[in-house]
């Protein structure tokens, strides 16, 4: 199963989805910054200013800054876009116990920010199944 | 004509470990009596659902509690709360409840509890199972693995995060509105996580002491979410194996917020186990 969020080709759409999501509006009020979302080796960031997703980048983005990143092997991301995931795959803390996701960089701004990423993977989710 | 609950709510002074606590509970059913224990950080709203349903209620009493520091269980007026950092231990656990059982006149009730409730139901069928005629422990364990706990008690770590932690310690195939309950009452809580976590984390564990519970004196069930991932349904399964004599239904479907995040189907999973413990107490 091919990743979409990750084609570069979906970028827009991608992020006009985010930004049109009413609960995805409340969850990032704010937010500036900008989120490493890895798959295998392929990284994407999500950039996000003043609660906005202004870019979501995942072509040549090995050597852009990001202030945390949410990683898992591609296997692992396309368990967690099933429609129904199986257990420990269903949501990134749980996967993060299980040893199936790694957060890393500022973890307290990852917490601080735990619900917009979490919609935002949601709606990849989504999309991903439409 | 109102529509009104019979779900009441009171307070009972209890002293535990020489303070006095104002502790808010809330009860409804007769028979039976069934203590629920909510999980950290949260309080007796998450039995709200199985407190309403007059199928369970009909012939069970349950009694759901709000811990001091939670809920509407303010902090104690003789303590200077804002000056010490909230920790919560086994001892007072225990004792909390003994003193609730001989001031509420409860003839060894049954303890039920989910996450930090669940340890603390096979806590108390270790320590103290001639005061309950049965433990019912949901997503429970031999003990917890030791994470840093200072991430969840950061001033920039608001309760967005606990509302969206919530929803996803919910399984997938949860109907959406229990689950936006479960994340609309972790949103209310106070920040006591981290010190409930220290009880859960520090305090409880029953390696090398499981297999001395006696389920003839205080009967032992457990439930855990097929979708759990802080403990397993292969975590439970190893307790089990040391647990004689006590059984185990894996919750399909169903992670860690139980009984809140699937009401219905909870009740499938909860209505044998009581009318067991009731038919062998008659």
């Amino acid at each position: 199963m091919a990743v979409r969020f990750i084609d570069p080709q979906n970028a827009d759409f991608f992020r006009n989805a985010l930004n049109a999501d009413p609960e995805f509006k409340i969850a990032a009020r704010y937010m500036t910054k900008d989120v490493c979302i890895e798959v295998g080796i392929t990284k994407c960031i999500v950039k996000f200013r003043d609660g906005i997703v202004t870019q979501i980048k995942s072509e040549n983005a090995f050597a852009d800054p990001w202030d945390f990143a949410v990683r898992g092997a591609e296997d692992a991301w396309e368990k967690f876009l099933q429609p129904i995931p199986p257990r420990f795959y269903d949501g990134i803390f749980g996967g993060m116990v299980r040893g199936n996701f790694r957060l890393e960089g500022d973890t307290i701004s990852a917490f601080s920010h735990f619900w917009a990423v979490t919609r935002m993977l949601d709606i990849f989710r989504e999309l991903q199944n439409k | 004509m109102a529509r009104i609950e019979p779900i009441e709510g009171r307070y009972i002074y209890l002293t535990v470990q020489g303070i006095e606590y104002r502790v808010y509970y809330e009860e409804s059913g007769k028979g039976i009596p069934i203590i629920c224990q909510h999980g950290g950080g949260g309080d007796g709203l998450e039995w709200n659902r199985i407190l309403m349903d007059c199928d369970i209620t009909l012939k069970y009493r349950f009694i759901a509690v709000d811990l001091p520091y939670h809920g509407k269980s303010l902090p104690p007026e003789s303590v200077q709360w804002w000056k010490e950092e909230y920790k919560l231990t086994k001892s007072f656990l225990m004792d909390l409840y003994l003193e609730l059982i001989r001031e509420l006149g409860l003839e060894r009730p049954v303890f039920m509890g989910n996450a930090m409730g669940g340890f603390l139901a096979l806590d108390l069928a270790l320590e103290h199972p001639d005061q309950f005629r049965a433990v019912i422990a949901v997503n429970s364990a031999l003990r917890a693995g030791k994470p840093t706990l200072d991430t969840f008690n950061h001033p920039d770590v608001t309760n967005d995060y606990r509302r969206s932690n919530a929803m996803y310690f919910c399984g997938p195939t949860s109907p959406e509105k229990y689950r936006r309950e479960v994340t609309w009452c972790a949103m209310q809580s106070p920040s006591v996580t981290k010190g409930d976590l220290y009880y859960y984390f520090n305090e409880h564990d029953l390696t090398g002491k499981a297999d001395k519970m006696d389920t003839s004196r205080c009967a032992v069930y457990l439930l855990t979410g097929e979708y759990n991932p802080t403990k397993s349904v292969e975590d439970t399964q190893m307790l089990i194996k040391q647990i004689k004599g006590s059984k185990f239904n894996e919750m399909k479907g169903m992670s860690h917020a139980g009984m809140a995040e699937n009401p219905p189907l909870f009740k499938t999973y909860l209505m044998p186990i009581l009318d067991e413990i009731a038919k062998q107490h008659n």
